[in-house]
């Protein structure tokens, strides 16, 4: 399959602290990535620097053939970002989210109306989209964080921890939206703390650790590294890579 | 060019379109300021006594064409001029006679008349705190207009330095307006309308006051990445600071319109001679509550220090820069620490503008001074500007 993000030896600090340390590794044209790993191992900060929001110190990524570095723009055009905090306006609608992120990423407003009534309807909120945010559950939230990154059809999406906190029904919604979208063709790379959720649904997952990444491969590969892929757990070889020891 | 412009507004609408739904953000921009305004405008409507015409006593220490001028302006106003000797107006201050009186010193109208710096001094009995407002504000009035001449002298007087320092034939020569246009409050037949000095004070402190509070609403999206999020679609960092910007300003000129509207219509304020220099004025605080907003954004790490340094700002700065109390009655200590807040430059243009009739030359510092807070300020904001939360 066709390379569509590649990261070369990132490298962040803060406060002379190596967040992220040589970072390497590659995402295929719509296959769904998955990247694990404990609380401080440097997820988010390593898709803040996938995503041009954060400069790296040292390394460079290329997505879709354009460095994050040198054509941040070109990029950003491609990318659509749904970050774990609820990054949305609670006091507005859902209809009116989709349609204040839609015209920031340059739609005009007729498309940016259009637009968000497809992504309402992907993530199941057609019939409740002129309710204002703060009314909604949490997985409804969670639904329109998502939607809102899909407003300008990203080629690759970044989905940070998007289950966090919400009803199994909301959470096998947001799966079933997620894989109908690497159908369509969207590249996704997810972040999780459910083991059994990126089993199900990635392709492949690398696991990081302390600034790191430990290993990357399919989840049944993954599995063989620790025993019989159909008795181990993913939790399991987690566990086996990162250590048991609890972090801060 | 035009997609930054264009993000920058898109922002600021969808900000503004948040504060209407906002009944608290309303109830204090709107609410609040009306409320304190008529209760302290019906409060002090029936103070003072209905004096008839007012009188000033007025010592000049030499004869010169700009106190003649000067004291023809006074009576064309309407006050009674009594002029004195130093010493009978010392002793009527001293037997309780006059409260106390303007005294023009030896050189006053010369120096006037070839451009130097001229002082007006005011004497006022110790048992009579309040006739030290009316004599000031008097002082001030006179030294206005006569700036003007002042400032006119210092140029003829580099380029014709040959010309008498005479102040009818500097007036009529410049075409400058005589100094019987000066226009004085007057307390007697007409009594004073407390909301000229109400209405603006609360204006100005509840202006600031939303704009420090607003800071919160964009710590908030700091917090929870929205900013992070639209920087990753491509929009500027500069087209998120002036849509701040431009939301806070856009909520100030709302708070303007309502509050000067009802202050006219209901509380029949009276603008002054200048009512363009009061909008000007007024526009231009705006300016700086936005900037300041979105600079204790930048230098804020979380909502609540976001919170706490805007209502303590509000409330520190709304007495210094005469909010509360007109200025002119405040201890000279304090006048001097009102220069420092960009409440008690608007505040002076505004009592100026609405109690002495000064015109919008006048309160030409005043508005500079408003400038360089809003430049300073929003530089500050560009310089510390942060879009992501702390590691």
């Amino acid at each position: 399959m066709e390379t569509y993000l590649e990261a070369e030896g990132l490298t962040k600090y803060f406060d002379g602290v190596a967040a992220v340390e040589d970072v390497s590794f590659v995402i295929r044209r719509k296959e769904i990535f998955g990247l694990l790993g404990p609380n401080g191992a440097g997820k988010t900060t390593t898709i803040r620097m996938l995503s041009t929001v954060l400069a790296p110190d040292v390394g460079d990524v290329c997505v879709g053939g354009h460095s994050v570095i040198r054509e941040g723009d070109e990029v950003r055009k491609r990318i659509g970002i749904c970050p774990q905090e609820l990054a949305l306006y609670p006091e507005l609608s859902a209809v009116d989210n989709l349609v204040f992120f839609g015209r920031m990423a340059g739609l005009s407003g007729r498309e940016a109306r259009a637009r968000a009534r497809t992504v309402l309807a992907s993530v199941g909120l057609e019939s409740r989209g002129n309710e204002v945010v703060k009314k909604y559950s949490g997985g409804m939230q969670r639904r329109v964080n998502i939607g809102i990154a899909l407003m300008n059809r990203p080629e690759l999406l970044f989905l940070d921890e998007p289950t966090v906190g919400i009803d199994p029904q909301s959470r096998n919604h947001i799966f079933e939206t997620v894989l109908s979208l690497r159908a369509e063709g969207t590249t996704v790379l997810y972040t999780t703390h459910y083991m059994e959720e990126a089993d199900r649904l990635c392709d492949r997952i690398g696991v990081m650790d302390r600034g790191r990444i430990v290993a990357v491969d399919t989840p049944t590969e993954l599995k063989r590294q620790v025993g019989d892929p159909d008795q181990t757990t993913l939790e399991e070889v987690f566990l086996h890579l990162t250590g048991r020891s609890l972090r801060d | 060019m035009i997609t930054f412009f264009r993000q920058a507004f898109i922002l600021a609408a969808k900000d503004t379109r948040i504060f209407w739904r906002d009944r608290f953000g309303l109830a204090l921009a709107f609410l609040f300021p009306l409320l304190f305004a008529f209760a302290f405008s019906h409060a002090l409507k029936d103070g003072g006594a209905p004096d008839a015409t007012p009188r000033l006593t007025v010592v000049a220490q030499e004869k010169h064409g700009v106190l003649r001028e000067i004291s023809a302006g006074l009576a064309a106003s309407g006050w009674a001029v009594d002029e004195r000797t130093r010493q009978e107006a010392l002793d009527a201050v001293e037997n309780g006679k006059i409260e106390g009186f303007l005294l023009f010193p030896e050189g006053f109208g010369t120096s006037v008349a070839t451009g130097g710096e001229a002082r007006i001094h005011v004497v006022v009995s110790g048992n009579h705190p309040g006739a030290a407002a009316v004599l000031q504000g008097a002082a001030r009035a006179i030294g206005s207009r006569v700036e003007t001449l002042a400032l006119a002298a210092r140029a003829v007087g580099a380029l014709e330095p040959a010309r008498p320092p005479d102040a009818e034939a500097m007036l009529e020569a410049l075409r400058l307006p005589p100094l019987t246009s000066l226009e004085m409050t007057r307390t007697g037949q007409r009594r004073h309308n407390p909301a000229n000095f109400t209405l603006p004070g609360y204006l100005t402190m509840f202006v600031f006051f939303a704009a420090a509070l607003g800071a919160g609403a964009i710590v908030r999206e700091r917090q929870n990445r929205t900013l992070e999020r639209l920087m990753s679609t491509g929009v500027r960092a500069s087209s998120i600071l002036v849509g701040k910007f431009l939301s806070g300003a856009s909520r100030g000129v709302a708070q303007l319109t309502v509050l000067w509207t009802v202050g006219v219509l209901g509380l029949s304020m009276d603008l002054g001679a200048s009512p363009g220099a009061v909008v000007v004025v007024s526009l231009l605080f705006v300016l700086v509550s936005a900037a300041f907003g979105v600079m204790l954004a930048a230098m804020v790490d979380n909502l609540r220090g976001a919170a706490t340094i805007g209502v303590f700002t509000s409330l520190t700065l709304a007495p210094l820069g005469g909010c509360w109390w007109p200025l002119f009655i405040a201890p000279e200590w304090l006048q001097v620490m009102a220069r420092l807040t960009p409440h008690g430059w608007a505040n002076d243009a505004f009592n100026r503008l609405m109690l002495f009739g000064a015109s919008a030359s006048d309160v030409a510092p005043a508005m500079l001074a408003l400038v360089m807070f809003a430049f300073v300020f929003g530089a500050i904001a560009l310089l510390r500007f942060r879009f992501s939360p702390p590691i």
